[in-house]
Formats: structure tokens, C-alpha cells, sequence
């Protein structure tokens, strides 16, 4: 069974067609990215299979349950952490942690805390607010919080973009344990090439709203002609 | 014969989304995040009581020199109406700031992407403002009673539909103020803010109905909140509780909280569409 199936997206906002036709699925335990240029629809694409965004038209399939219809079973077993939101600054990071175990309704949300802290080297920094805590720090909780519930699809948008090269190349390491451990697929977004090369066993290249390109790193840099992903990049990208 | 579960099946990591101790677990995590929220920020707990505070001892003191003027009325029923007003200005109040509170500290999203329902989400939030008023609302009546020898008991068991009727008008209000920033914007904030008061002067919190034009006197009858002050009244001069009156204004707030319920989702639905939970703060 298919983790996402999502079919023939399409989403306009006034005059922008930010998605055009997309259809993109993801199979268990599959690291899937999506790459492309700024405003190709990347976020949109990922905010419609979270629920954030109503599609204009095409469906969205996970776990064989139709998000609109069946949103908290599908949610549940899905996560996200995103470079640009935030966790609530006020409250200590156990507080932040502990609360987002109940919002996920995981059974014994003390232990599962803990065991978050410990895999993601928050004890430290557990007993700090949040907003006190650097870029990265917060990195780290919010990845903590996007694997309370064990997801089986993980959505990341852009999830190191705050990270110096050594917290970066950690957390890839990580979660691309996790996504082997657990079986958890996973939907990315990043500009960071190497890391897609690295984590991903498939990449959609997204131009203009469209999925121009698909297959794995070897096989896009083989289809055109490039050394490695970020040729291709540029390639695609201009045309 | 029971059938036991073997004692290898693993047991899942989280409970049945839709079974009611997923309910009561997420609901409960919305409350234990805004408990730990004020628990961490003493200014939030300055506030809770600054203002109740303030209009307490406005109030108070106004009483006082009403009684040296012989002004020839009961005046007290003007702490029990700051008593009663901050019922419902502090429920109204507090669910749409703890809604905006996820708007500024970018924590929307993460919110959204919960598999907690709106129902869910909006009873933590009633549940923990429920916490925070009662809260409020007894450290003043502590102060009436001690400053100016006012005893809310004196509303006896009209207590009870009045501070009811009141809360579930202030959530009502309170839905509006968080639909029209869905809908809006942030800029809808003031809305959030403000809508309360609007009901203020209708209401006849500190002067009786009667006192209003007759065209405003009509509004006030749909009012729930005017109900509520007439029936204080009535008791604090000695009377029986309304309780026609109380049964009108019940009917009247199933209304209302029907349709701003409506209203909310419907706000939902529009963010949704148009991209809108994750532009704000931007
Ligand atoms: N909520 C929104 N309201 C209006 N326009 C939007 C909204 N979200 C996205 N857009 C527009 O849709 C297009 C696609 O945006 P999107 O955020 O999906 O791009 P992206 O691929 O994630 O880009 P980036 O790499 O910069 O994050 C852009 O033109 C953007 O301006
Ligand atoms: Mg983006």
C-alpha cells in the first residue's frame, strides 16, 4: 500500500497557479524530495497533503483514507516540521514536548518524551524556554515534536535550513536512521542538494507548479547529461 | 473465558485517534500548554488580575460616594455588575488571545497539522478560560467582600445561570473575534478585542434597561447578557431570579453559540481555501 497518493493537484491563489497538475506518490518507508527553484510550489504541495491547504481540485490519499473526509485517523499518523514556524516560546522544552505527546494522543507521552530527548540530545536544554534557545536548538525540539507519534509519513520543509554543516549533517544522519529503524517515509523539501543526494531515494523536480522531472539522483543526473544534482538544477531550472 | 491480548502483540504508540481518551488526551494537551504558557510568563498572570482589579476599586469607590450622597437606590448591584461583566468580558477575551497567542509565536501550523478536531481545539481553549475566570472572578469577590463588605453569595442560587449564561455568551463572542481573524487577518485582532465592549452599553451592566431609547431597548432584549444584569438586579433589590427571563436568554445564547460555531468553521474552510494559516505573521 502507498503511503501518499496524491493525484492531479491543482491550486491557485487569485492570478498564481502555485500547483498545476501535480501528482506524486510515496511508498512506505520512501524518502521522497521535492526540489525546485523558489515559488514552484513546493510548500503549497506539501501544505495540501497536511490538510493546511484545500486543494482546488485532485484528491489526496493517505493510508488509503481520503484527508478530507478522514482528517484526525490521517493526521495522526503523519507529522511536520517546517524552517519557518515555530514552537510556543513561553513554555520550557519537556512542556512543549509533553503537550504536543497528549495534542498527538500518544499513550505514555512522559516515556516517549524522554526518549525524544535523549535521541535528539535535548536533556541540556530541556528545562529551557523556548524562546531562548538558538536557531538550531529549536531545530532540534521541533524535530523532537515531529516524531512524537512515530509518524509514518514525516513531511519536512526545509528542515535544516537554520543548521550549521555539523547539527545539519547530524540530523540527516538521524533521520535517515529513523526512516530505516521505523519504516517512516518521508516528504522534503530543501536547497540544499547534497543532503537530497544523500537522505533521498527519489526527487521530483518541481518547475512552475509542474513535476518536470522524477527519479533518483543517479538517474537524473544520467538523463541530463549533469555530474551531479546541482547541475541539474541549474539545468532545469534555466531551462 | 476472556480472551487476553498475547502478551507480545506490541501495543501501538498512540491511542485510536477517534476513541474518546484520544479526545480527552488531545483536548487535555491544549489545557496543559496554556496552563504551562501562563505558568511561565508572570506578566500574563499580572494581567489576569490587574484589570479586574482596577474596575473592582473604580467601581467600589463610586459605590462609596453614591452611599454618602443618599442616593436613594440600592448601589451595590454596581460591584456585582463589575463582578458579572468581568464573567463575561474575560471569557470573551481570553479564547481569542489564546488563539492569537498561536498566530505570534508562529505556532499555528503546528497546531493545524494536529489531528486534533476543531471541536477539540476549542474546548481545551473553553476549558482552560474557564480555569482563568474562575480564577479572576473569586480573587475579586474576595476583594469585594473584603474592601466593601460585598457579598456575591447575596445573588444566592441566581449566582449559578447568571455566571452561566454569561460565560457561554462571552465564548460566543469570543468564536466571533477568532472567525474574523481567520477570515480577515491578523488585522481582524481588533475585532477580537473589541467586540465585548460593543455589548457593554447595550447590556445595562450598570443601569437598567430602561434607561436605553426604544430602539436600543429592542436589541437589548436579544441580548443574553441584558437578561442576566435585569435578573441581578432584581435579586440585589430583593427579589425572586427571573427565571422566564433566564430561560429566554438560554434560548438566545443556543443560538448564537450555534451560529458563531457556524461562522467559525466557515472562517476555517475560507483560510484553507486561500492559503491563509500559513501567510499569518508575514
Ligand atoms: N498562501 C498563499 N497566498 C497567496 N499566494 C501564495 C500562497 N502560498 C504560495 N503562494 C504563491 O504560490 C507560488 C508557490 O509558492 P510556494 O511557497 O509553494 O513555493 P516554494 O516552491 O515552496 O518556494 P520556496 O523555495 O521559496 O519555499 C508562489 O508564487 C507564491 O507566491
Ligand atoms: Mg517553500
Amino acid at each position: 500500500m502507498s503511503i501518499l497518493e496524491a493525484t492531479r493537484l491543482v491550486k491557485r491563489f487569485g492570478p498564481v497557479t502555485a500547483v498545476n497538475d501535480v501528482s506524486l506518490t510515496v511508498g512506505e518507508g520512501e524518502v521522497v524530495a521535492l526540489l525546485g527553484p523558489n515559488g514552484a510550489g513546493k510548500s503549497t504541495t506539501l501544505h495540501m497533503v497536511l490538510g493546511l491547504i484545500t486543494p482546488d481540485s485532485g484528491s489526496i490519499v493517505l493510508f488509503g483514507q481520503e484527508l478530507a473526509r478522514h482528517r484526525v485517523e490521517v493526521l495522526s499518523r503523519i507529522n511536520f516540521a517546517a524552517s519557518y514556524v515555530d514552537l510556543p516560546g513561553a513554555l520550557r522544552v519537556h512542556e512543549v514536548l509533553d503537550a504536543f505527546a497528549r495534542m498527538y494522543a500518544v499513550r505514555r507521552p512522559r516515556e516517549r518524551v524522554a526518549e525524544l530527548v535523549e535521541l535528539f540530545e535535548l536533556g541540556p536544554l530541556a528545562k529551557r524556554k523556548v524562546m531562548t534557545l538558538s536557531s538550531g536548538q529549536r531545530t532540534r525540539v521541533q524535530l523532537a515534536k515531529a516524531l512524537l507519534n512515530r509518524p509514518r509519513l514525516l513531511v519536512l520543509d526545509e528542515p535544516t535550513a537554520n543548521l550549521d554543516p555539523d547539527a545539519g549533517d547530524r540530523i540527516r544522519g538521524l533521520l535517515s536512521a529513523l526512516a530505516r529503524q521505523d519504516g517512516s517515509a518521508m516528504l522534503i523539501t530543501s536547497h540544499n542538494m547534497r543532503e537530497v543526494e544523500r537522505m533521498c531515494d527519489r526527487i521530483c523536480f518541481m518547475s512552475h507548479g509542474l513535476i518536470v522531472a522524477s527519479g533518483s539522483a543517479k538517474e537524473l543526473a544520467g538523463h541530463y547529461g549533469a555530474e551531479d544534482l546541482e547541475e541539474v538544477f541549474l539545468k532545469v531550472a534555466r531551462g | 473465558m476472556t480472551a487476553a491480548t498475547p502478551p507480545s502483540a506490541p501495543q501501538a504508540l498512540t491511542l485510536p485517534p477517534l476513541s474518546l481518551a484520544a479526545r480527552r488526551m488531545r483536548i487535555m494537551g491544549v489545557v496543559r500548554r496554556d496552563f504551562a504558557a501562563l505558568r511561565r510568563s508572570p506578566m500574563r498572570m499580572f494581567e489576569v488580575l490587574f484589570w479586574p482589579t482596577v474596575e473592582l476599586l473604580l467601581w467600589g469607590f463610586v459605590t462609596l460616594f453614591l452611599q454618602t450622597q443618599r442616593v436613594p437606590f440600592v448601589v451595590t448591584f454596581l460591584l456585582g455588575a463589575v463582578l458579572l461583566w468581568q464573567v463575561l468580558q474575560k471569557a470573551s477575551n481570553e479564547i481569542s488571545i489564546a488563539f492569537l497567542e498561536d498566530i505570534w509565536s508562529r505556532n499555528l501550523l503546528n497546531v493545524q497539522v494536529c489531528p486534533l478536531s476543531s471541536v477539540e481545539y476549542l474546548l481545551g481553549l473553553v476549558l482552560f478560560s474557564l480555569g482563568k475566570v474562575a480564577f479572576a472572578v473569586a480573587v475579586m469577590a474576595g476583594l469585594a467582600f473584603a474592601l466593601y463588605g460585598f457579598g456575591v453569595t447575596g445573588l444566592g442560587v441566581g449566582l449559578v445561570p447568571f455566571v452561566g449564561l454569561l460565560l457561554v455568551l462571552g465564548w460566543s463572542l469570543g468564536l466571533v473575534g477568532i472567525a474574523a481573524v481567520l477570515r480577515f487577518g491578523e488585522n481582524a485582532q481588533v475585532i477580537a478585542w473589541s467586540l465585548v465592549f460593543v455589548v457593554q452599553p447595550l447590556a445595562g451592566i450598570f443601569y437598567p434597561i430602561s434607561v436605553l431609547p426604544a430602539p436600543l431597548r429592542t436589541v437589548a432584549w436579544f441580548l443574553p447578557a441584558s437578561h442576566v444584569f435585569e435578573g441581578m438586579r432584581t435579586v440585589m433589590a430583593g427579589g425572586a431570579v427571573p427565571w422566564d427571563r433566564m430561560a429566554w436568554a438560554a434560548a438566545l445564547n443556543a443560538v448564537y453559540l450555534a451560529a458563531t460555531l457556524a461562522l467559525f468553521a466557515g472562517a476555517l474552510r475560507y483560510a484553507r481555501r486561500h492559503g491563509r494559516l500559513s501567510r499569518f505573521g508575514d
